[in-house]
This record gives C-alpha cells, sequence and structure tokens, in this order.
C-alpha cells in the first residue's frame, strides 16, 4: 500500500470525529511515514509494518469515544460510547448485542409509560376536580401529583440504570481494547515462528 | 493455537514495555514502535491509540523538540502518576511470570 493510499483509509475511518482529534492523528501517521523514509524505508514498507489503517481508525475512534463518556455523561457521548464499542467487532461483543438491544428496548418501553404517566397524572390533577369523582376535587387533585410524582422518581431510577449499563458496557469495551484487541497485527506474529 | 496464545501475551505486556522504555528515557513515538517492534514483534501502527490512551489517562506528557533534520517531534514522558503506575505494573507482572516460571519449570 502507499502512504497516500493508506493515509486516505485512515482519513475514510476517522471521519465524524472532532476535527482536532483527527489533525491530530493524522499528523502522528504522516510523521510516521517521514521518520521512515528519514530511515531509508520504502512508503510500503512503513505501511505494511503499521497495519491496517481501518482498524487502527476503529481503536482511535474507540478510544476518543470512550474517555468522552467519562468525561461528560450526556446521550450523545454515551451513544458514541456504545457505536464505539461495538466497532470494535469483538466477537463476545456481537453475541452480547441481542442480550444489550433486549435490555435496551426494555428500558425504552420503561421510559414511554413513565412519561405516558406523567401526562395522565396532569390530566387527573386538571380535569379530575370537574369531573365530579367520588371522594371530590381534593382527592383528584392528591392523585393527580401523586401520579406525576411517582412517574418522575421512576423516571431518576431510570436514568441511574441506563448511566450504570453504559458504564459496564465501557468498562467490557475497555478491557478489551486494553487486553485483546488492540495490539498485533497477525501476520506479524505469524513471522516469528 | 500457539500463535493465538502468543499475541494475547504479547498485547497484555505491551503497555507495560512502553512505560519501561520511557523510564529509561524519553523518547518518540516512531523510536518506540521499532524498538518494540523489533523486540516483540508487534504492529508498529499499534503504538498510536496506546500513546493517545496513556496521554488521555495522564500517564505520559507530550514536548516538541527541534529535530535537526525536518519538523519537530513529539517526545512522550512519564508523568508521576506514569511512574507510580509503571511501578506497580512491573512488581504485578514480576510476581505473576514468577509463579507462571516456577510451574512451567516443574513440568516436563
Amino acid at each position: 500500500m502507499t502512504r497516500q493510499a493508506f493515509m486516505a483509509r485512515l482519513r475514510e475511518g476517522l471521519r465524524g470525529l472532532p476535527p482536532a482529534a483527527q489533525a491530530d492523528i493524522v499528523a502522528d501517521y504522516e510523521n510516521h511515514f517521514n521518520e521512515g523514509a528519514a530511515a531509508g524505508r520504502s512508503e510500503a514498507d512503513v505501511a505494511s509494518g503499521l497495519g491496517d489503517p481501518g482498524r487502527l481508525a476503529r481503536e482511535l475512534r474507540a478510544e476518543i469515544g470512550l474517555k468522552r463518556w467519562e468525561e461528560e455523561r450526556s446521550p450523545a457521548a454515551g451513544a458514541s460510547a456504545i457505536f464505539a464499542v461495538l466497532g470494535l467487532g469483538a466477537i463476545d461483543i456481537l453475541v452480547l448485542l441481542p442480550i444489550l438491544m433486549g435490555v435496551g428496548s426494555a428500558i425504552f418501553g420503561l421510559a414511554i409509560a413513565d412519561v405516558a404517566i406523567f401526562f395522565a397524572g396532569g390530566v387527573v390533577f386538571a380535569a379530575g376536580p370537574f369531573s365530579g369523582l367520588p371522594g371530590g376535587a381534593g382527592a383528584a387533585v392528591l392523585a393527580g401529583i401523586g401520579l406525576m410524582a411517582g412517574a418522575a422518581s421512576m423516571g431518576a431510577v431510570l436514568a441511574i440504570i441506563t448511566v450504570g449499563l453504559v458504564n459496564a458496557l465501557v468498562w467490557y469495551g475497555r478491557l478489551h481494547y486494553r487486553l485483546l484487541k488492540p495490539a498485533l497485527e497477525p501476520h506479524v506474529s505469524g513471522g516469528l515462528q | 493455537m500457539p500463535e493465538a496464545i502468543e499475541i494475547q501475551l504479547k498485547k497484555g505486556a505491551l503497555e507495560l514495555c512502553v512505560l519501561a522504555l520511557l523510564s529509561k528515557h524519553d523518547s518518540y513515538a516512531y523510536e518506540i514502535a521499532s524498538q518494540l517492534s523489533d523486540s516483540i514483534g508487534m504492529g508498529e501502527g499499534t503504538i498510536y491509540p496506546l500513546m493517545r490512551r496513556l496521554q488521555a489517562d495522564r500517564l505520559v506528557e507530550t514536548y516538541l523538540v527541534e529535530s535537526p533534520a525536518g519538523p519537530s517531534r513529539k517526545y512522550y514522558r512519564l508523568t508521576d502518576a506514569g511512574k507510580a503506575s509503571f511501578t506497580s505494573q512491573k512488581s504485578a507482572w514480576s510476581s505473576f511470570s514468577g509463579a507462571v516460571e516456577s510451574i512451567l519449570g516443574g513440568a516436563k
């Protein structure tokens, strides 16, 4: 592979990351080619020594996604961390995927139900006093407030559970990143036998 | 699958090796990559994700040095946290490899 082809595939794989991080990474690998050339190595030799640019980009992307989640607990950061971990493509993460989808959709369903209960509480609160329910206006107002408060606390619990789940996944992803996925190109090791 | 085992072992040791190299003297990524590539046979490209992670974890920090030929080089040095991490990982590695060694030594 030529230097140009390597850098093009790396850039392709980094697309969507923060521009500063992309520029930084690209500069690192450009430097590597410069150093290699200064040491008298051919472009093809340096490129094959570096390994598959697509996989390098996935690893860099995962590292940046996980770091971002650790720093800001936002839904967007959580989503990018999850996709980064999945992007590593470790087989047992793929095995985990159906479970993850099940748990994810259960949480999503509960969240929808939670919102519905909250609005139902609002309706009881607002309309109850005028509908002549048994117990009178006061009971309807209290019941409405109770439903809304219950929905709000359930929402808080759901949020805590979701953050915990994403944390667990990120921990799992980092474990992979550190121990299993990163370092070696198989052909390099094969050549050592 | 001896190859798979060999790869896993090296992957686990990679971070420790980088910290060890930097504990001797500050270095830049190309030098680290070529040293590790020569001695333990790892893909040179993977040094960069690792260096980014070490930097994000504040185990290493960078500074620029003018190079005689071409643009300036980004040097890495261990932070205090990096030195502490190296010391604890090194002793963990020594006791682990010592235990494995003593079991291997007893087997035919």
